[in-house]
C-alpha cells in the first residue's frame, strides 16, 4: 500500500457495510420512487383516472408521502454514512492529510455510490413495476385495460428524483468535510444526538393538534367553496394539515424521549427510554418517516375494500336484477326479443316492467367563475333553463317501482337513493319545467322535505299524472322520451352469459348519437350554446377536456361501463365483471400499498440494526453491571418496538380515524355500506400487522443476535 | 523549537464565558521530553489542542521550529501537522481498517512521500518498539499497550520536530503505561525526538526532563527532574499537593 487513494480502497473493502448500506439505501429509494411514478404516469392508469379526480389526486399525494419519506430515508442513511466515515477522517486530517485530498476520494467514493445506485434503481424501477402488474394480472385479473404501457415522461420524475439523491450526498459530503474543528470531528462517533428538553405537555398537545389539523384539513377547503365561494389552490388544504404533522412530531418526540409511564414502573423501562432518547432526531425523524408511510399505505389499502364492498352491497340491495334504459328513438331489443334471448339462454324471466319519461329543461344556479391570482372565486346565478332531466309520471313511478305515491298537482318530487340521500348530485329543489321543443313553460312546486327512495330511479322527477302530460303534450319526436325496463329472472346468479348477450345487444342496437358519456346533458348543452360557450361534455369536445370519449368498440372497459349514459345495470354482470372493469383501479392501489409498506418494512428493519450497532458498548457495560439475558432481551425488545410499535399505532389509527371522519361527514352518518366497507378495512388492517409483527420478530431476532443476546 | 507566548484562549456556551488560557507562555527545546499537568479543568488539553492546530486561540503566538502557526492558512497547516508534528492520543485513533505496519506508514502516504525506505523506517520502528510480531494483525486484534506504541511509531515516521501526546497512558494498565513511556523514552534517546505530553499520570511525568504544573489557565510552576525517577515523582507528587492546597 503505497497510495492513498489505496489506502482509502483498503478502507472501503474493510468497511464495505457501511458503504453497501448507503448504496442500498439509496438504490431502495430510487428504486421505489421510479417503479411509483412509472406506475403514477403510465397511460394504462392515467386513462382510467379522470383528471382532476379524488382518485389522481389520492395517488399524488401517497407519491408525495413516499418522495418525502425516502429522501429523509436516504438523508438518514447519508448521515449515518458519514458518521461512520468521521473517525477515519479525522485521523486522516489530524495526521495532515488536507481537506483537498479526502475530498477527491470522497466525492469519487460518493459518485460510485450515487450514481451505481440511482443509475440501477432508475433502470430497475419499471421492471419492477411491470413485474408487479404481470403478477396481478396473472393472479387477480386481466383484462385489455391491464395491459402496462409506459410514459417516457415518468423517467423524468425518476431522474428528478435521483439528481435530488447524488445531489443531496454530494451536499452532505461537502459539509461534513467542511467542519473546521478536526476535534469535533474526530469526536463525532462518540457523540450524543443532542436533544432540547421535551415538556410533559408534548404528548397531550401533539395529539390535539393531530385532532385539529385533521379536521382543519379536510373541513377547510369545503368551508372555503360554500361559505368563502372560493376554490382555493391545493396548497391551501396543504397548510391546514401542518398541525396535524407538527402534532405527530410531538407526539413522536414525546413517546421517545419522556414515554408515557408514570411513577415506578418508569424505571422498569429506564435503559430503553434512555437509549431512545440519545438517537433522539434520527429516531423522531424515522418513526415520523414510517407512521407517514404506514397512513399512505392504509390510506392506499382502503381503497379497494371500500369500493369493493360498497359496491357489492350495492348489487346485492338491488330490488331489480335486470334494468336498462334508451332514448326511445333507438331501434332498441324487444320484450319478446329478450325473451326468446332469455330462452335460448335458459334463463326464466319472472317479472317485466317498462315506462317511459321525458326529458324535460330544468332550473337551477349555476356557478359564475372568475380567475385570481389565488384561486377560483365564484357567484351563483339563477337560470330558467339550465339542463334537462327524466320526469316520470306519478302512474310510470309507481308501475316500475311497485310504490303507491301521489303527488300533488303542480308539485314536482325528485327521486333519491334508498336512504332520500340526493348525494349531491343533482338538484332536487326544481320550480320550471321546459318543454324543449316548444319551449312552453310550466311552474312546479318542489317537494324536498319528501323525497322519493328509489335507486334505481335515482335523479329523475315526478310529476303528477295530469302535468305530465300537459307538459308532455306537444314534446313532439322519441328522442325526447326515456324508455324503461326493469325485469327480475328466476336464478340470476346462474344468467351471466345471458345478460352478456342482452348487454351486447343493447350495445349494437344504440346509434352513435346516444354514444355519450352519463355527464351529458341535453339541455347543459342548449344553455351553454345560448351563452355562446363550448359544452364540455358534448362528444367532440371530451377530448379537448381530457375525458374519454364514449366508443362502442370498447364496451368491455372501465370508461364504457362507468361513464357510458345507457349502461345497463345487470346485476349479475355486474357482479362478475366488478374486478374485472376496477381492475386497474384497485391493483394500481394495491400496487401503491405494497411500495408503500415495502419502505416502512426496510425503514424499520435498518433502522433497527443502527440502534443495535450503536448501543453494542451499553450492552457490555449492562452485561458487567450484571444484567441478566432476560433484562438484556427485555430491553432489546423494548427498542425495537418503539420503532415499530408507536408509529404502527399512531399512523393505523391516525388514518383509520380519518376514514372514519371523511365517511361521517359525506353525509353525517355511517352507512351500512360505510360500516361494512370499514370492517372490511380492519381486516386488511390486521392482515398487515401481522405481516409488521413477523418483521419486528425478526429485526428483533437480528438485533439480539448482533448484541450477542 | 516549541515556544508558546502569552496564549489566550476563551469559549463563549450561550451567554457564558470561559476564559481557559490566560497567558500561558513556555518553550520546548529539541530532544526534549516535557509533560504539562493539573487538574481538570487547568487548561492543559486546551493547551495541546492549540499547538496541535486544532482549534484557534485568541491571542499570543505559537512557534514550532521558528515558524508561526497563526499565519498559516489550511494547506500549510495540514503540512506542519504530517510533517513537523506527530501525534499520540489517549484513545490511541489508529484507522479499524488498517493493519499495524500500514498505520504507522499512513502519515508518509498521505503526503505521498512513499519512497523506498518508507517500508523499511517502519518496519525498524516496530523492531524499536517491540511491535514487530504484530505488524501485519489489525488495531482490533492487539493489546491497548501495543496500540499505543502503534501510535508512537506512526508519530515518529515522518521525523516530526514534535511529538504531541495527549494523556498517552490513560487508557493503560500499569505495565502497558511503562511500556509506552519506555517507547517514548527510546524514541528520545536513539532518534532526537522532542515529546511533549499531557497527562494526569505522575508516574508517566516522572520519566520527563521537566514538568509544567498549570492551575486556572495559567503556569503554576516548573519542575525539573535532575536524578532519579522515584524522586522526581515524590518531589512531583508534593508539589500537585501543594498545588491543590491553594
Amino acid at each position: 500500500m503505497r497510495t492513498f487513494s489505496e489506502v482509502y480502497a483498503a478502507l472501503r473493502r474493510k468497511n464495505r457495510g457501511h458503504y453497501r448500506m448507503l448504496t442500498g439505501c439509496s438504490f431502495f429509494s430510487v428504486l421505489l420512487i421510479t417503479a411509483y411514478v412509472t406506475m403514477m404516469r403510465s397511460p394504462t392508469v392515467l386513462t382510467v383516472l379522470p383528471e382532476g379526480g379524488d382518485s389522481r389526486k389520492q395517488v399524488m399525494m401517497v407519491f408525495v408521502l413516499a418522495c418525502v419519506g425516502c429522501a429523509m430515508f436516504t438523508l438518514y442513511a447519508s448521515s449515518i454514512f458519514f458518521r461512520q466515515k468521521s473517525r477515519e477522517t479525522g485521523v486522516f486530517l489530524l495526521l495532515g492529510a488536507s481537506r483537498k485530498q479526502i475530498r477527491a476520494l470522497l466525492f469519487a467514493d460518493l459518485a460510485r455510490i450515487s450514481f451505481g445506485s440511482c443509475i440501477a434503481g432508475a433502470a430497475l424501477g419499471a421492471p419492477l413495476a411491470w413485474l408487479i402488474w404481470r403478477v396481478f394480472r396473472l393472479v387477480v385479473v386481466d383484462s385489455e385495460e391491464m395491459v402496462l404501457t409506459f410514459d417516457p415522461t415518468a423517467g423524468l420524475f425518476a431522474l428528478c428524483f435521483s439528481v435530488f439523491v447524488i445531489v443531496m450526498l454530494f451536499v452532505m459530503g461537502a459539509r461534513f468535510l467542511r467542519r473546521t474543528n478536526i476535534i469535533d470531528v474526530v469526536n463525532e462517533s462518540h457523540k450524543t444526538e443532542p436533544i432540547r428538553e421535551v415538556k410533559a405537555w408534548y404528548g397531550t398537545v401533539g395529539i390535539v393538534l393531530m385532532i385539529v389539523g385533521g379536521l382543519l384539513g379536510y373541513l377547510a377547503p369545503s368551508f372555503c367553496v360554500r361559505v368563502l365561494q372560493w376554490y382555493p389552490p391545493s396548497i391551501v388544504s396543504g397548510i391546514c394539515y401542518i398541525p396535524l404533522f407538527i402534532g405527530l412530531y410531538l407526539l413522536l418526540l414525546h413517546t421517545v424521549v419522556n414515554g408515557w409511564r408514570r411513577g415506578k414502573s418508569r424505571y422498569k423501562h429506564i435503559i430503553t427510554t434512555s437509549i431512545m432518547k440519545f438517537q433522539g432526531r434520527q429516531t423522531v425523524r424515522n418513526m415520523l418517516v414510517i407512521t407517514v408511510l404506514i397512513a399512505g399505505a392504509y390510506f392506499a389499502s382502503f381503497y379497494t375494500p371500500m369500493l369493493g364492498v360498497g359496491a357489492m352491497m350495492g348489487y346485492a340491495e338491488r330490488p331489480i336484477d335486470y334494468a336498462y334504459h334508451y332514448r326511445a328513438d333507438q331501434n332498441m331489443v324487444t320484450e319478446s326479443e329478450v325473451r326468446e334471448m332469455a330462452k335460448e339462454e335458459g334463463v326464466t324471466i319472472t317479472n317485466w316492467v317498462e315506462g317511459e319519461g321525458a326529458e324535460l329543461g330544468m332550473d337551477g344556479t349555476t356557478q359564475i367563475e372568475t380567475e385570481t391570482p389565488v384561486g377560483t372565486t365564484y357567484t351563483t346565478e339563477y337560470v330558467e333553463m339550465l339542463s334537462s332531466e327524466i320526469v316520470l309520471s306519478e302512474r310510470t313511478y309507481n308501475a316500475l317501482t311497485g310504490q303507491q305515491i301521489d303527488v300533488q298537482p303542480g308539485h314536482i318530487r325528485a327521486v333519491c337513493d334508498d336512504n332520500g340521500d340526493n348525494q349531491n348530485m343533482f338538484d332536487p329543489d326544481v320550480t320550471r319545467l321546459t318543454n324543449l321543443v316548444t319551449g312552453e313553460v310550466m311552474h312546479v312546486i318542489p317537494d324536498s322535505d319528501a323525497p322519493l327512495c328509489y335507486t334505481m330511479l335515482f335523479g329523475r322527477y315526478v310529476l303528477d299524472d295530469g302535468d305530465y302530460e300537459t307538459i308532455t303534450r306537444r314534446l313532439e319526436g322519441r328522442k325526447w322520451f326515456d324508455h324503461i325496463v326493469f325485469f327480475n329472472v328466476s336464478d340470476c346468479d346462474a344468467s351471466y352469459a345471458f345478460a352478456k348477450r342482452l348487454f351486447h345487444a343493447i350495445v349494437d342496437r344504440s346509434s352513435p348519437e346516444v354514444e355519450v358519456i352519463d355527464a351529458y346533458n341535453i339541455g347543459a348543452e342548449q344553455y351553454y350554446q345560448s351563452i355562446g360557450k363550448e359544452y364540455a361534455m358534448a362528444p367532440e369536445n371530451l377530448a379537448k377536456y381530457q375525458l374519454s370519449p364514449i366508443d362502442y368498440d370498447q364496451r368491455d372497459s372501465s370508461d364504457f361501463r362507468l361513464y357510458w349514459k345507457y349502461m345497463p345495470q345487470f346485476r349479475v354482470l355486474d357482479q362478475n365483471d366488478f374486478v374485472r372493469t376496477m381492475a386497474v383501479y384497485l391493483m394500481l392501489f394495491i400496487f401503491i400499498a405494497i411500495i408503500c409498506f415495502a419502505a416502512v418494512i426496510i425503514i424499520a428493519y435498518t433502522r433497527c440494526l443502527t440502534i443495535a450497532l450503536a448501543n453494542k458498548q451499553l450492552y457490555e457495560d449492562l452485561r458487567h453491571l450484571g444484567a441478566s439475558p432476560d433484562y438484556l432481551f427485555r430491553t432489546a425488545r423494548g427498542q425495537v418496538s418503539r420503532v415499530f410499535i408507536t408509529p404502527c399505532i399512531v399512523g393505523t389509527t391516525g388514518i383509520f380515524a380519518l376514514y372514519a371522519m371523511i365517511m361521517y361527514l359525506n353525509d353525517n352518518q355511517f352507512t351500512f355500506q360505510e360500516l361494512v366497507g370499514m370492517g372490511a378495512c380492519l381486516i386488511i388492517v390486521l392482515a398487515c400487522t401481522l405481516v409488521i409483527y413477523g418483521v419486528y420478530r425478526s429485526a428483533r431476532k437480528q438485533v439480539c443476535r448482533l448484541l450477542g443476546i | 523549537m516549541l515556544q508558546v507566548k502569552n496564549l489566550h484562549k476563551s469559549y463563549t456556551v450561550g451567554k457564558q464565558h470561559y476564559e481557559v488560557l490566560k497567558g500561558v507562555s513556555l518553550s520546548v527545546e529539541k530532544g526534549e521530553f516535557v509533560a504539562v499537568m493539573g487538574p481538570s479543568g487547568s487548561g492543559k488539553t486546551t493547551l495541546l489542542n492549540c499547538i496541535s492546530c486544532y482549534i484557534p486561540f485568541q491571542s499570543g503566538e505559537i512557534l514550532l521550529g521558528g515558524t508561526a502557526l497563526a499565519a498559516l492558512d489550511e494547506n500549510a497547516l495540514a503540512r506542519v501537522r504530517n510533517t513537523k508534528l506527530g501525534f499520540v492520543f489517549q484513545d490511541f485513533m489508529l484507522i479499524d481498517g488498517l493493519t499495524v505496519r500500514d498505520n504507522i506508514m499512513l502519515p508518509r502516504i498521505i503526503s505521498g512521500n512513499t519512497g523506498g525506505d518508507m517500508e523499511q523506517i517502519a518496519d525498524r520502528l516496530c523492531e524499536l518498539f517491540g511491535i514487530d510480531h504484530i505488524k501485519h494483525k489489525y488495531p482490533a486484534e492487539i493489546s491497548g499497550g501495543e496500540k499505543q506504541r502503534t501510535a508512537v511509531a506512526r508519530a515518529l515516521i515522518n521525523h516530526p520536530l514534535v511529538i504531541l501526546a495527549d494523556e498517552p497512558t490513560g487508557n493503560l494498565d500499569s505495565k502497558s503505561s511503562r511500556a509506552v513511556i519506555q517507547s517514548f523514552e527510546q524514541a528520545r534517546r536513539e532518534l532526537g525526538a522532542t515529546i511533549f505530553m499531557v497527562t494526569h499520570d505522575s508516574f508517566s511525568a516522572s520519566y520527563c526532563d521537566r514538568v509544567i504544573l498549570m492551575k486556572d489557565g495559567v503556569v503554576y510552576r516548573e519542575l525539573r527532574n535532575v536524578g532519579d525517577r522515584s524522586a522526581f515523582q515524590d518531589h512531583l507528587l508534593a508539589a500537585i499537593k501543594e498545588m491543590s492546597r491553594e
